[in-house]
């Protein structure tokens, strides 16, 4: 199980025409690499579509925010948490029209239960 | 040679009339409650340690109101440069690279950091220009205790994720130095690498980057009362 992968792997050639491909490619790094035991993958884009950095955009899929739990998150701050997955993506970040932005939430197993559990007190 | 900060009046004409005569004067003219003065006062520190030959000096405008007014200082932050006992040039606002400018047009030296110019190894200037730059990054997000780089400003925010962040911070009663990187290239793409951090609004509390809007929002989450405690 590799949890330190810094580049994604390589995704299996799509049989279909995504519509999703950032997405899909996502859900499928994310998946291989962290094995998560929960992961949300929210597309924002629209939110921010007419914001003036993204006027001369095309692409559906600017903005993501996801959720991701897994045990790869243990012993480790917050940035590097987020280091870990902007690594995973950085070809598609530095690309012309590509992901825009990320907003992360990565926590491990535990902090998942315990903020589960707090919610279900309050 | 460091920024001397002006303690009166008295102090300023005691300085200006010491100088040689050939010895160019910059003045800078900051408060302490606005931010842009922060981001321009670690900029004007920096520079100061890359051209020597001028004499970097620094008023609190509000402080000494006599001096602000002789050179009808009526915005910050602002900056005069003298030559020969004359005002050559005034700058207003907060463009780094401006200020940068004008600082190397007063000198009659090249920057500290320079290599003397050589017709081969483009590599050596490129190493020097990225030292320079580091040197300046590393100055900049310690310009402030909590320092907010954003796109825009706290009046203007040009992103949703800045906007945000501005608020948190507000509202937390925080007092933050900020830097717009939508002005300045050098620092937008010089601070991914920096710091490794591929996006903006990046929050660093003493010099330390702590993250970006989603992060502080954590932060808050697990311990409401963070900035409170810094």
């Amino acid at each position: 199980m590799s949890t330190e992968a810094s580049t994604a792997p390589e995704v299996p050639p799509d049989s279909g025409h995504s519509e999703t491909p950032y997405e899909d490619k996502i859900r499928w790094a994310l998946t291989q690499s962290l094995k998560p035991t929960y992961l949300k993958i929210y597309n924002d884009s629209h939110k921010h579509a007419h914001h003036t950095a993204m006027r001369d955009s095309v692409s559906k899929e600017t903005h993501f925010r996801l959720e991701i739990v897994s045990e790869a998150f243990e012993g480790k701050r917050l940035p590097m948490r987020h280091r870990l997955i902007y690594q995973m993506f950085s070809k598609e970040m530095n690309a012309e029209g590509g992901i825009h932005a990320m907003q992360l939430l990565t926590l491990t197993p535990k902090e998942w239960e315990d903020r589960q559990a707090k919610s279900n007190v309050e | 040679m460091t920024v001397v900060e002006i303690t009166s009046e008295s102090h300023f004409n005691e300085l200006t009339t010491s100088l040689p005569a050939t010895t160019p004067i910059t003045l800078s003219f900051h408060t302490s409650w606005a931010a842009p003065c922060a981001q321009m006062n670690a900029v004007f520190n920096y520079l100061s340690t890359q051209y020597t030959d001028i004499a970097f000096l620094s008023v609190d405008a509000e402080a000494h109101p006599e001096v602000s007014e002789t050179f009808d200082v009526s915005a910050v932050p602002f900056f005069v440069f003298i030559k020969s006992g004359k005002v050559v040039r005034e700058l207003s606002g907060a463009d780094p690279k401006e200020l940068s400018a004008a600082i190397q047009e007063l000198s009659g030296q090249k920057p500290a950091g320079e290599p003397a110019p050589t017709v081969e190894n483009g590599t050596d200037k490129d190493a020097t220009a990225e030292e320079d730059l580091n040197a300046r990054l590393a100055k900049l997000v310690n310009a402030a205790p909590v320092m907010l780089f954003m796109k825009g400003t706290p009046a203007a925010p040009q992103c949703g994720f800045s906007r945000q962040l501005v608020g948190i911070l507000r509202e937390n009663q925080v007092r933050f130095g900020f830097f717009d990187i939508l002005k300045d290239d050098a620092v937008r793409n010089g601070l991914k690498t920096f710091s490794d951090w591929p996006t903006f609004p990046q929050l660093y509390v003493n010099g330390e980057l702590q993250g970006g809007l989603d992060i502080v929002k954590e932060i808050l989450v697990d311990d409401p009362n963070y900035f409170k405690n810094l």
